[in-house]
Order: C-alpha cells, then structure tokens, then sequence
C-alpha cells in the first residue's frame, strides 16, 4: 500500500476545510474598517501562522511511531499538570480567567492542551494494566481522578467552561470503555433532564419518566431503578431550587436568558439577542463576505472566538453555516469510525476521547449560538481564534491520522 | 487489553449509538439553523437593520433677529452638548461622566432617567451647553461612555449693547404637553417662551433635517449610510427683520435703569416699534443655553418683576394724557367747540368739588391742553356722560387704542381698562358708583388703566391725523430663498375724528411742549415737538409720571410714550426721558448732556409691589 492509500484523506480534508472556515471567518471579524486599530485587527495574521504551523505539526507527527506517543502519554499528562499548578500561580488574568501562562513570549493556555493529555493518560491507563475492566470499581475511580485532577486545577483558573469539558468527557469514555447501557443512560439524561427543568418541567418530567423506565428495562435492578428515581427528583428539585435560592437574580437571568433574552436585553440577554439576530439576518445566502452588519459593527461580542459562528452564518447564511455543521459530521463520524475498527485499545479510546472533546466543544458553542444552551464561553473547534485552542485541536486532529496510518502495524503489538 | 469476541460486539454497538447520536445532534443543529435562518428571517432581518442605522436628527439654525438698520440683535453662537442614548448607555459609567462634567451624579441620574422615559432608543440631550473643555474631556473619553455622544449645536447670542429683554423674549426647553402636541420637537429642544422668539417660533425654528448613519454596537457613528443620499438636510429658520432702532433702544434702556416702567417709541405713520423698554429687565444671554438656574430663581423671586413686560403691560391712569382725547371726543360730539371757553375758578363744583391746580379762567380746548386745566375737563365729561352717556364715551376711547388689544406682535400684552357701565356695575355693583367715578373718567384718573403701548398709539392717532396703527416689532421675514414677506397691517381711519378737531388738539400739544409743563425738558430747539404730560395719583404712594408725544410737529415721524412709576410728575420724570430720546432720534446724539445725567441720577420713590 502506498501512503497516500494508507493516509485518511477526508479526516484530514475535513480538518484542512474547518480550518479555512475559521481562517475566513476570522478575517472577516477582524479585519473590517471598524476593527481597524484595535486589539483583535493582528488576530487574523496570527491564526494564519497558527494553521501554517499546526499542518507542520500534523506533517511531522504522522512520521513519529504511534507507540512513542504510549510511552509519552503519562509523562504528557503529568507535565500538563504541573503547567496547570504553574498557570495557577504565575498565570495572566484576562476577562476573571487566570488561564494564560507567559512562556517566552507566547501565551499558553494549558487548559486545552490538557484535554489531550488527560484523554492519553486515560487511554494508557486502560491499555497497560490488562486486567482492568469497568465492571471494575477500581477502573472507575482511577479514571474519575485522571479527569478531576485537571478539573480541580481549571476551577481554580476560574474558566468554569473548560472545566465542564473535561467532566461531560466523562460518560463518553465510560461507554466507550464499556459501562452498561442502563449507568450510561443515569449518567447522560440527568443533564438533558436540568436543561428541560429550566425550559419545560413538563418536558424535565416526561424525560425522566423515559429514563427510569429505560433503566428498568435495561439492567432489570429495582434498586437501581429507584435510584434513578431519586436522581430525577433531586436534579429537577436541585435545579429549580438553585434558580430560586442560590442563585442572585442577574445570574438567574444570565441562565435563563438564552430561552428568553427579554429577561435582561441589555446584560445577559444582549448576546443572545444580537447572536440570534446575526444568524437569523443572514437568512438563505447570507449577507455577503466582509457585508455582515452585526459582525462589521461589532454588534456580536466575541465575534472572533466564541460567537465566530454567527459571523459564519451571517454573511454566508445557511449555506457556510450548513458547511460547517456538515464538515463537523464528517470529522466526527469519521473518527467514531476509525475508533471502531481499530484494533488498538490505546488508539480506541484516544480517538473516542478525542471526537468527545470535539462534539462537546461544538454542542456547547453552537447551542450558545443558537440560543440553545446559557452562554458558556468555550471556542468552537478550528474555527475560534486562539493558538492554544487551534494547536490542540489540530494535534489531537494529527494523532488521529497517525493511529489510522498505523493501523495495522499498531495492532499487532497491543 | 485483549480484545475478546464479546467486547467486539460491545464496540460495534457503541459505535452505531454513538453514530446514530451524533447524527441526531447535528440533525437538531442543522434544524435550529433552518428554523433561524428561513423562518426567523422575516424577525431578526429588520433588527439587524435598525441595529445598524440610526436616523439622526439634524438640527436647523435659528433664524437670526435684525434690527431696523441691519444690525444683528440676535444671533447663534456654537454650543457644546452631551447627548444620550439610554438603550446603550452603561449606569456604571455615571461616576466618570460625573467626574468629567463635574456635575453632581444625582443630577446625572435624574437627566438619564428623563431621557429613557421620553424614549429608550432615541438620542437626548444630557448636558447642555457645556464648557469647551469639558467637551473635549468627554471627546476623549467617549470609548469608555458607551451610548454618550455629543453634538455642536447653536445657542443665541445678543451681540448688540442693548439687552431688549422682553421685546426679544427667551427660550427654554420644550414642555411635555408642547412634545405631545407637536412632531416638531424633541425633548431637550428650545422653544421660544416669550416676545418674539415666542411669536415667531414657527418661522425661526426652521426644519429638521434627518441623517441616516451606520453606527456600531457602541452607539458611534461611523459615517453617512448609502452616501447619504437618503439624507434630508436642515432647512434653517426665517430671518426676521425687526422696526427696532439699537441707538434709541439703547438711550431708553440707560434712561429707565434704576427706574420701574416702561417707554414705548413708535412710528405714527407705520406702527413700526422703534423702542421698546420696560425696566426692571433681565438678561437674555444668561438665560441662552443652559438654564443659569440661580438668575431664574433670582429674577423671578424679584419683587419688581423683571419678566414683567411693562411697556405693554403695566396698567396705569394715563392722568393728564388723556386730555387730547377728551377735547376730541367732546368737539365730535359737538359739546365744545375750538373756541368754547370755559371758565376755571380753581375747581368744578357738582355734587362735590373737583380740585384743578389753580385759577385758569377761561379756557378754551387748545389753552386747557396746554395748561392740563382740569376744570374744563371735569366740566367736559360731566357733559358727556349726561349728555351722551359713559358707553358712547368708551368706545370712542376704545376706537383711539385704549381698553383693546393692539394686535402687537408681542407676548403678555394687556387690554388695559376704559370702564363703561357694564364694567362699574361688575366692579363696585349696580347703583354703588356715580357721577363722581364718571367726572374723574375726564382727567384720566380713577378706575382706568393703560399701558405706555395704548398711550403711544392714541397719540400717534393724533398725530396721523387719526388713523389707528396695528403696532409692530417685525417689518418683514426674509425666507432662505431670499423672498421677503411684509407682515404689517395698513392703519385703519378712525371715522369720527375730524381734520379740524385734530387741528385744534395738536396745537395744544405743541403749546404744552413750548409754554406748558412739557417746556423744561421736551422741548427741542431744531424739531417742533409736541405732547403732553401727565400724573397718575396713586392712593397708595408716590404718583406715576407720564409722558406722551410726538415729533416733528407738522410731518410726525415718532411718537413716545413714557410712564415712569413712582417718579412724581410727568414733567419732571417722564418728560426728561422722551426728550433726551427725541434728541438721540434726531440728531443722533444728546445735545443736553446734563440732563441725560439727570436722568440717570434720578431715583423715584421706592416701588412698593404690594401697592401699584
């Protein structure tokens, strides 16, 4: 078989793609005539040298041996860890996160970075010690601690956000790793349940009425069964009782303005409102290249990072914003693909950690961006400006390439 | 890990859910963007619109205020405006707006409250007419300010000497009521309050222009939409031309200073004001802009009144200046003749004795005019009101300008009172008043009032030759195309006054300038002069001096009506003043000198506002 046979063309024609995506998007955010003289006009030439250098950094890892990146998951892993304790103390602040670290003169934001290295350490967790299963209690705390090591140390960053990836990382890995149907489902729906309970209790309550009996029909435990019932009426109980007594009333109104910004249209509500209007405006065809009115007037904050997706959709309309979700599909179906058939357990769980990392990163964003979800500041993946969040992505992007590459050599030593 | 035949089963499966469970996540993407873009097109299109455009009014020039020669008595000057736009604008940044502007943060407070209750979306004003440098602090700031803008804008400015208070008028902010009946104004904006700002606020205001800008999420403009081809530019407001002479204006307001009444210089000809001073007055300027709210409170707690407008408003009995018109009225109701005499012992005995000054002997209408014999006029109205009753007696006065409007262009003006029956049965009740009320009609004391305008305008009918003038302060309005309107009224014939009457009349004004009480200070060396004085008793102090007159004697060009409150007699207090105004309008300068420091020495009695 000759490389370019063996190289997994669309994953990398997907990432090369999403990669321009944001490229023009960004441009288009920061370089119109009211963005002149600011601090976000350099962005654009500075993801330009990003991409250039993360397509050199895919090039040079396909020609490393997969199994380097075995031995150096731990190592990685431990190493990212104590970057994060650094970034405690000696980190930048910027807008309330101290999650910048100064390292001869590039800013680094370990905190992406570290998914990777959480994802490998987990993956190598599971692949060295050749008895572990997950029916094992064991398995499960040691991956629960390699996740909320990192979490703890993001918390104390202050970038709740990226906090929330690492921990919705976790049901993914353990179904993949092979937690029964019935715990899988315990642990996912609780979430969709709190989101309804904020939205619909009607719909919270038809959910988990679903689940309990799902769980019962699933692993036919009554007393599992009843504890799925007790979660369901701690979490709608739990949350309505924090929207009512926890919280103050301006952050209430942060969470619940993404269903209705009118609550507060002017604090919270103000970027939900000019987000919808950004997409909704660009209807069918868009508004046009550098012709976004709500992007050139810097009507949408954050435009380059974390709102970039209603740039998309404004001035190319449903057909950017539908390229984008459909590239997206690609990338993700093709690495759930790669992770199935791959023969390397290593492999399996790192590319599984990885597509994890990617669609939560995309729920999370774009259902801020719809108006979907409350407004969590995480970067939509390769689209975003920020050369922390690029890299990273692109490096878990060239593993993924190098694992499939060496498919068959790799199996052949697990 | 080996990889046993029942984990790969369990992979295959965890593949397909998690196939299957991305492909419902971007399913539900992909409709969300549907649902936005195809059917919340029609919703959020118009927002991002409006979001970005902004419709900003342009405000016009006022019209400039020309004096009779083309002097500018009121211009504009640049003022400097912080403006609002509450749907952007951050509470937080009230303690730095405060600190800039050095105004207090309550006040702050209260403004922007004011303005998103007028409306959230639109641009008020903040701060008015703020210093140069607090502009230019704010100028710099404005990155920080989110929804404050500015703007340069005009405010009036009095460039001339003379301050003409009330003639001139001044403005203040539109009220609510006045913003709800009207599309023509904004909160914030100015409309004139009083004199002819006021009157002609239509055509001064001028037209509002509208400009469309981009701007961005900060409320900055960034500049002209579409070119502005949209644009509708400002159309600035009328130029008015006014009858006003700066010089004599000038003299009348330096003559009354320190003094309480009013002077009324008008053209007998035309109607044409050509001064206009009512004193105490106030300061136009300091009223421009910014409301100076410490000199409002101060000019309006004034005891005399210095927003009153007293040459058109002040009520007094016009005292001996009503004897012209007596002899008129008595000689067309064929009661005396020019040469009827009557004789005057010092009084008029009926019912009770009416007092004159002194023993004139007999009299006829000219020598009565010239001595101010009060006899022959007690005698005249006795006559008249017996014979032809009161009614008949106040509507010829009524027909000269008295007791009516004069259809000025002015504010505030006052009808002033001629009694008639209707009017003492109303005040003192029916059968409580009598011949006594009615006789001292006949020398202008008693229950009537009229105002220095009244006074000016019956003289000027005497001295016309008995045509009633419409007065006025505007001659003509000058429209941006350079088209010119005339609004002046024609005078109006009053039919009953006859040539040889008015005759008979003007020779006595003239005989009262040259050998009566108006000799000392009224009389010119180089222009006949004619008029005569008065004296208004005034129960309660000193009485008001009065003063009418006319010059020249056989082709009048200005007629002068002076009443000077509290001053005593007319000769000595009101006469002085329209001398030395007769002297400046004829000769362009004061030839008497000390006189004029007479005048400005002179201190009337104390004004007691309780009492006048």
């Amino acid at each position: 078989m000759t490389w370019y046979t063996k190289f997994d063309w669309l994953l990398f024609i997907s990432w090369l793609g999403l990669s321009l995506i944001g490229l023009i998007a960004i441009y288009s955010a920061t370089q119109g005539p009211m963005h002149q003289d600011t601090f976000i006009a350099g962005n654009f030439s500075r993801q330009v040298l990003h991409l250039v250098l993360g397509l050199i950094i895919i090039v040079i890892m396909l020609f490393i041996s997969p199994r380097a990146y075995v031995q150096l998951a731990l190592p990685g892993y431990l190493l990212c860890l104590f970057i994060a304790l650094l970034t405690v103390f000696f980190g930048v602040e910027v807008g309330g996160e101290r999650n910048w670290l100064n390292i001869a003169g590039f800013r680094l934001q370990i905190s992406e970075f570290m998914k990777l290295g959480t994802i490998l350490a987990i993956a190598a967790y599971l692949s060295n010690f050749r008895n572990a299963t997950t029916s094992n209690f064991q398995t499960i705390t040691v991956i629960l601690v390699l996740i909320l090591a990192p979490v703890g140390l993001i918390t104390l960053h202050g970038d709740t956000g990226t906090s929330l990836v690492y921990i919705a990382l976790i049901p993914f890995i353990l179904f993949w790793v092979g937690l029964s149907y019935g715990y899988s489902l315990l642990l996912t729906v609780p979430a969709l349940i709190a989101y309804f309970t904020i939205i619909n209790i009607y719909v919270a309550a038809a959910i988990s009425l679903l689940l309990v009996f799902a769980v019962f029909m699933l692993e036919k435990k009554p007393a599992l069964t009843i504890g799925s019932v007790v979660v369901c009426i701690l979490v709608v109980l739990g949350v309505q009782f924090m929207l009512t007594e926890v919280l103050q009333p301006h952050q209430r109104a942060r969470v619940e303005s993404f269903h209705d910004p009118s609550v507060d249209p002017h604090g919270a509500g103000w970027n939900v409102i000019q987000a919808k209007t950004a997409i909704s405006s660009g209807g069918i065809h868009g508004k046009g290249f550098l012709q976004g009115t709500q992007t050139q007037l810097r009507f949408l904050p954050e435009q380059q990072t974390d709102f970039i997706f209603c740039v998309i959709s404004e001035e190319f309309g449903l057909i950017g914003g539908g390229l984008t979700l459909f590239l997206f599909f690609l990338m993700i179906s093709r690495l759930i693909a790669i992770a199935g058939s791959h023969k390397n357990s290593f492999a399996k769980v790192t590319i599984i950690g990885v597509a994890s990392v990617f669609i939560i990163h995309i729920i999370v964003n774009l259902g801020m961006a719809m108006a979907l979800l409350p407004v969590i500041g995480i970067p939509l993946p390769l689209i975003s400006y920020g050369g922390s969040s690029f890299l990273s992505f692109s490096i878990m992007i060239g593993l993924c390439l190098n694992f499939d590459y060496y498919m068959r050599d790799f199996g052949l030593y697990s | 890990m080996p990889i046993t035949e029942n984990e790969s089963q369990r992979t295959q499966t965890a593949v397909i859910v998690l196939q299957i469970l991305i492909t419902a996540i971007f399913a539900i993407m992909f409709g969300r963007l549907i649902y936005l873009q195809i059917f919340q097109y029609d919703v959020y299109s118009p927002i991002s619109e409006r979001n970005s455009i902004r419709q900003q009014i342009v405000n016009p020039a006022r019209g400039l205020i020309f004096d009779r020669h083309g002097n500018l008595l009121v211009g504009n000057e640049p003022s400097f405006t912080i403006t609002i736009t509450p749907l952007n604008f951050d509470m937080s940044s009230i303690p730095l707006l405060s600190k800039l502007t050095g105004t207090e943060k309550e006040e702050i407070e209260r403004r922007v409250m004011e303005a998103r209750s007028y409306s959230f979306h639109r641009e008020s004003r903040l701060l008015r007419d703020v210093s140069f440098e607090v502009f230019s602090d704010v100028q710099e700031n404005l990155w920080r300010l989110p929804g404050i803008s500015h703007q340069v804008e005009g405010k009036r400015s009095y460039p001339t000497p003379v301050r003409l208070s009330h003639a001139l008028g001044y403005m203040a902010e539109v009220s609510r009521a006045e913003l709800n009946s009207s599309p023509d104004y904004r909160m914030g904006d100015l409309i004139g309050r009083s004199g002819l700002e006021r009157i002609y606020e239509p055509y001064l205001r001028g037209e509002k222009g509208t400009q469309f800008v981009t701007i961005n999420a900060f409320g900055r403009a960034l500049g002209p939409f579409n070119e502005g081809i949209l644009d509708i530019t400002p159309q600035r407001g009328v130029n008015i031309y006014s009858t006003l002479d700066t010089e004599l204006q000038r003299v009348a307001e330096e003559l009354l200073a320190g003094k309480v009444g009013g002077v009324v210089a008008l053209n007998p000809k035309t109607g044409a004001i050509l001064a206009m001073a009512s004193s105490p007055d106030y300061d136009n300027s300091r009223l421009a802009g910014r409301l100076d709210r410490s000199y409002w409170q101060e000019i309006n707690a004034d005891s005399l009144t210095p927003l009153f407008n007293r040459s058109v408003a002040a009520m007094q009995p016009p005292g001996s200046t009503t004897k012209p018109l007596m002899g008129l009225i008595g000689m067309r109701l064929g009661l005396i003749s020019e040469e009827t005499t009557i004789f005057c012992a010092g009084g008029y005995q009926r019912g009770r004795f009416y007092r004159c000054l002194r023993h004139h002997g007999n009299q006829t209408i000219g020598q009565a005019i010239e001595t101010s014999c009060n006899t022959f006029f007690y005698a005249l109205m006795d006559q008249i009101v017996n014979r032809h009753g009161l009614n008949v007696w106040k509507e010829m006065m009524n027909d000269t300008g008295l007791g009516v409007s004069s259809g000025i262009d002015l504010t505030n003006e006052v009808r002033g009172i001629v009694p008639d029956s209707a009017y003492f049965n109303r005040v003192f009740g029916v059968r409580q008043w009598g011949l006594g009320d009615m006789i001292n009609l006949g020398i202008g004391q008693g229950a009537m009032g009229t105002t220095p305008l009244q006074m000016a305008i019956s003289t000027a009918a005497i001295a016309n030759n008995g045509y009633r003038v419409t007065p006025h302060l505007i001659s003509h309005i000058e429209f941006e195309d350079g088209q010119t309107e005339n609004i002046v009224d024609p005078p109006v014939r009053i039919d009953w006054m006859q040539p040889n009457h008015l005759k008979t009349v003007q020779k006595g004004m003239r005989k009262a300038v040259t050998d009566g009480s108006g000799r000392f200070y009224a009389n010119l060396r180089d222009v006949p002069v004619a008029g005569k004085t008065g004296t208004a008793q005034n129960p309660h102090g000193q009485n008001h001096g009065w003063f009418i007159t006319y010059a020249p004697f056989d082709d009048p060009e200005i007629v002068i009506a002076v009443l000077l409150q509290n001053a005593g007699f007319g000769s000595i207090s009101a006469a002085p003043v329209a001398g030395m105004m007769m002297e400046q309008y004829f000769y362009g300068e004061i030839r008497r000198p000390h006189v004029y420091q007479m005048m400005l020495d002179f201190k009337p009695a104390p004004f007691n506002p309780n009492n006048n």
